[in-house]
């Protein structure tokens, strides 16, 4: 028998997760002993922890070094703080605060519990933060269902309302389904490999030279991939994300769209680098057809939508597609195509909250989802008209806006890696920003030209927090368009544990 | 069968060690041949007893309709079995799944509380505090009441 | 104890994953559809514990306690969606859940 040793654990790199969890035990506690009546603290409690949380993010940023726990330096270890982690630490932090802010008023005013939801949403963004790190098949499950859990119940959040509890269902059993797949492709490549530890994974996976790979192998990582597929609702996975985007409240739909989405791809880059690395045969075939199907089936449907939140949903989909490209050609690009998703990631992230805020900003006068009800928004809030048009134009990639350099990301990285496969997908990329281009457009056509359905032009009242969360998300949507450098400086120095061996 | 069995035994009785290891042998399964017999005169003995006894269902065309509800004895069951219950039963069939399965944890830890040492008892308390807050967010939110 | 192929046991998980994922599909109560669901994980734990006896390790074990503990979140959460629903729709399946299209 082995004797037993304590795992050394190194608090700094802990801290952003511990302060999380501290401040959901005061959340749960706050909420146990207040009135059902004023749970106005929750929210300010949650929006201070997760800025809270963001200190030694900072902190171990500037540090710099690599630190990783419970495993040893042979073997790879099953939690690792890099700077791939901190970034996308930093993102789930920071898009988090957004959807605190976003939510304060709409919670508040709404009929819905308010103590519980900043606790679920909390316990969500922990997850994320956890999965960011989690370097082991486990640790990347756990912290999948615990980020998904959460939001299956936000997605259901509107009480006694039919539409909410369809939302939720929907997203629900699709998710469980697609984490059950999932594992058992985990379950298939721990038998492989007999490890769960990402870094070993890759070792025992590299003993098959190239062509001769089993056949299970193969269904082992398509199984998890697809799994994640859902997560990040590509095409054909993405049946639940409309319907679950239009039924859940509108704050949680910002979250499922950003993190939710942002936390899928963080496991899908992180087995793909770091797990799968040598299985190119087997992955870019299948990333090729889930980009390329997801695009353009993402983009074709939301032609045709009448309801922002599904317009968005959709536009989110095909996102996603461009998201899921550099991966078609990761074999080559390597490193390049990792910060390509990492930059697409975090401007995705602003705009895309932004294109919320505004909708659930003018929501409240509107009391409508339909993009009809935006007309005449130039006239009686015209600075909420002028930034829903800043991240619409965003979102499809015109040059001064941020959203610009998030395709060029994608695109130098496809073309960078010349082969046939990075110049059909590069040029697939070009058709869809063309096409999508027309549906942001007549959002942004609705808004100016058109007038006000019902004739009132009484301004729109911004409560304060809706305020600051259309400041902080405009002027990064902007600033990276202006100064693509500032993106640039922070993923390019994203690597994917060089420094432990992998 | 007895008889061979004491045969053998005389056939030995000069010889200590044969006596005892193999009469001895022969001797526990005797014990086990007596038991099966018995089982099955017993079991026999009542099953003919009672089919004697017993009125039939089917034989000799006597048709007994009691013979196909649910109890023989007892209530005449009525209505449908599908029956609704109190869904209010559900929260607490929800709070003991989730509270039962965490002792997974407990378990495994406890069967090696002395090696896992300090180390092991401050993250189970930590575990166990976490579970707590879960019960008092219960007990604070008048679900453990009864009506 | 053995390092020898289980090939029976993964096959039953295999049957019983396919089982599962199929019936997920093609029913449509919700409560049978948890059952399902259900039944998928546990074809996993299958998988983990025969490979874990195969490979003569402890670690498939441990991800059975893991893959318990949030199965049972899992279906505390998806019971009291399922109930929510019953609420407003009673005897409603998973065709009716229809108001959201397009």
């Amino acid at each position: 028998m082995l004797a037993f040793v304590a795992p050394s654990i190194d608090y700094h790199a802990f801290a952003p997760e511990l302060i999380v969890v501290a401040i959901l035990a005061i959340l749960v506690l706050v909420d146990c002993f207040t009135s059902d009546y004023d749970k106005s603290s929750q929210s300010s409690v949650a929006g201070f922890g997760l800025l809270l949380a963001l200190i030694p993010v900072v902190t171990l940023a500037m540090d710099g070094t690599v630190r990783g726990m419970f495993g040893s330096p042979e073997s790879g270890y099953a939690y690792v703080v890099d700077t791939y982690s901190l970034i996308l630490k930093a993102l789930f932090l920071v898009s988090g605060y957004v959807v605190v802010l976003l939510s304060q008023t709409y919670i508040a005013e709404g009929d819905y519990w308010e103590g519980e939801y900043y606790q679920l949403l909390l316990a969500s963004i922990l997850g994320m933060m956890v999965m960011a790190s989690a370097r082991d098949l486990v640790s990347i499950f756990v912290a999948l269902e615990l980020l998904s859990i959460p939001a299956y119940m936000l997605a259901a959040w509107r009480k006694r309302d039919l539409k909410s509890d369809e939302a939720g269902i929907k997203y629900y059993l699709m998710g469980v389904f697609a984490s059950a797949v999932m594992l058992y492709g985990m379950s298939l490549i721990y038998g492989i490999t007999g490890s769960t530890l990402l870094t070993e994974v890759a070792a025992n996976l590299r003993q098959f030279p190239a062509g001769q790979v089993p056949p299970i192998v193969v269904l082992a990582v398509v199984f998890v991939l697809v799994g994640f597929g859902f997560k990040v609702s590509a095409v054909p996975f993405h049946t639940w994300a409309p319907d679950t985007y239009e039924g859940a409240p509108t704050p949680v739909t910002a979250f499922l769209a950003v993190a939710s989405k942002a936390a899928g791809f963080v496991a899908l880059m992180t087995l793909v680098f770091v797990a799968f690395p040598g299985n190119t045969s087997t992955i870019e075939p299948l990333m090729f057809a889930l980009s390329a199907a997801t695009m353009t089936v993402g983009n074709l449907i939301a032609l045709r939508q009448t309801n922002i939140v599904r317009l968005l949903a959709y536009s989110g989909v095909a996102q996603a597609g461009y998201m899921l490209a550099p991966l078609a050609v990761y074999g080559v690009s390597g490193t390049v195509g990792l910060q390509a998703i990492i930059a697409y990631l975090l401007i995705y992230a602003a705009m895309n909250l932004g294109a919320f805020a505004v909708v659930i900003t003018a929501a409240r006068k509107t009391r409508s989802g339909e993009i009809s009800s935006f007309g005449g928004l130039i006239q009686y809030a015209p600075s909420l008209a002028v930034l829903m048009c800043l991240f619409l134009f965003s979102l499809a990639g015109i040059p001064p806006l941020g959203g610009w350099f998030a395709k060029f990301a994608v695109f130098r990285a496809l073309v960078g890696a010349e082969t046939g496969w990075g110049y059909a997908l590069a040029v697939l990329v070009g058709i869809n920003s063309v096409i999508a281009l027309f549906y942001y457009a007549r959002v942004a056509k609705t808004m100016v030209m058109d007038p006000a359905p019902d004739g009132d032009l009484s301004p729109v009242r911004v409560p304060f927090s809706l305020r600051a969360a259309l400041v902080i998300t405009a002027m990064v949507t902007v600033a990276v368009g202006v100064l693509p450098g500032l993106v640039g400086h922070f993923t390019d120095s994203v690597t994917i544990g060089a420094a432990l061996g992998s | 069968m007895l008889a061979q069995v004491s045969d053998v035994v005389d056939a030995c009785a000069g010889q200590a060690e044969c006596v005892t290891s193999y009469s001895d042998f022969l001797r526990s399964w005797l014990t086990v041949g007596i038991f099966v017999a018995l089982g099955f005169v017993m079991a026999g003995a009542m099953l003919g007893i009672a089919m004697v006894l017993r009125p039939s269902s089917n034989r000799r065309g006597r048709f007994q309709e009691q013979k196909f509800i649910t109890y023989e004895s007892g209530v005449d069951p009525v209505g449908w079995s599908w029956t609704q219950t109190q869904v209010r039963y559900y929260i607490f069939a929800l709070l003991f799944v989730l509270f039962d399965v965490e002792a997974v944890f407990i378990f495994p830890w406890a069967t090696r509380l002395e090696i896992y040492d300090l180390f092991g008892l401050i993250e189970m308390l930590i575990f166990i505090a976490i579970l707590a807050l879960g019960l008092v967010y219960a007990v604070r939110k008048k679900v453990l009441q009864w009506l | 104890m053995g390092n020898d192929v289980n090939i029976g046991y993964l096959t039953l998980s295999a049957i019983l994953f396919g089982v599962g994922a199929i019936g997920l599909l093609v029913r449509r109560n919700a409560l049978v559809m948890l059952m399902c669901i259900e039944l998928m994980l546990n074809a996993v734990n299958l998988t983990f514990v025969t490979f874990g006896s195969m490979l003569n390790d402890i670690t498939g074990q441990v991800v059975v306690f893991f893959v318990l503990v949030v199965a049972a979140a899992e279906v505390v959460v998806g019971l009291g969606i399922i109930v929510a629903v019953a609420r407003r729709r009673p005897g409603a399946t998973a065709d009716d859940l229809r108001v959201l299209r397009g």
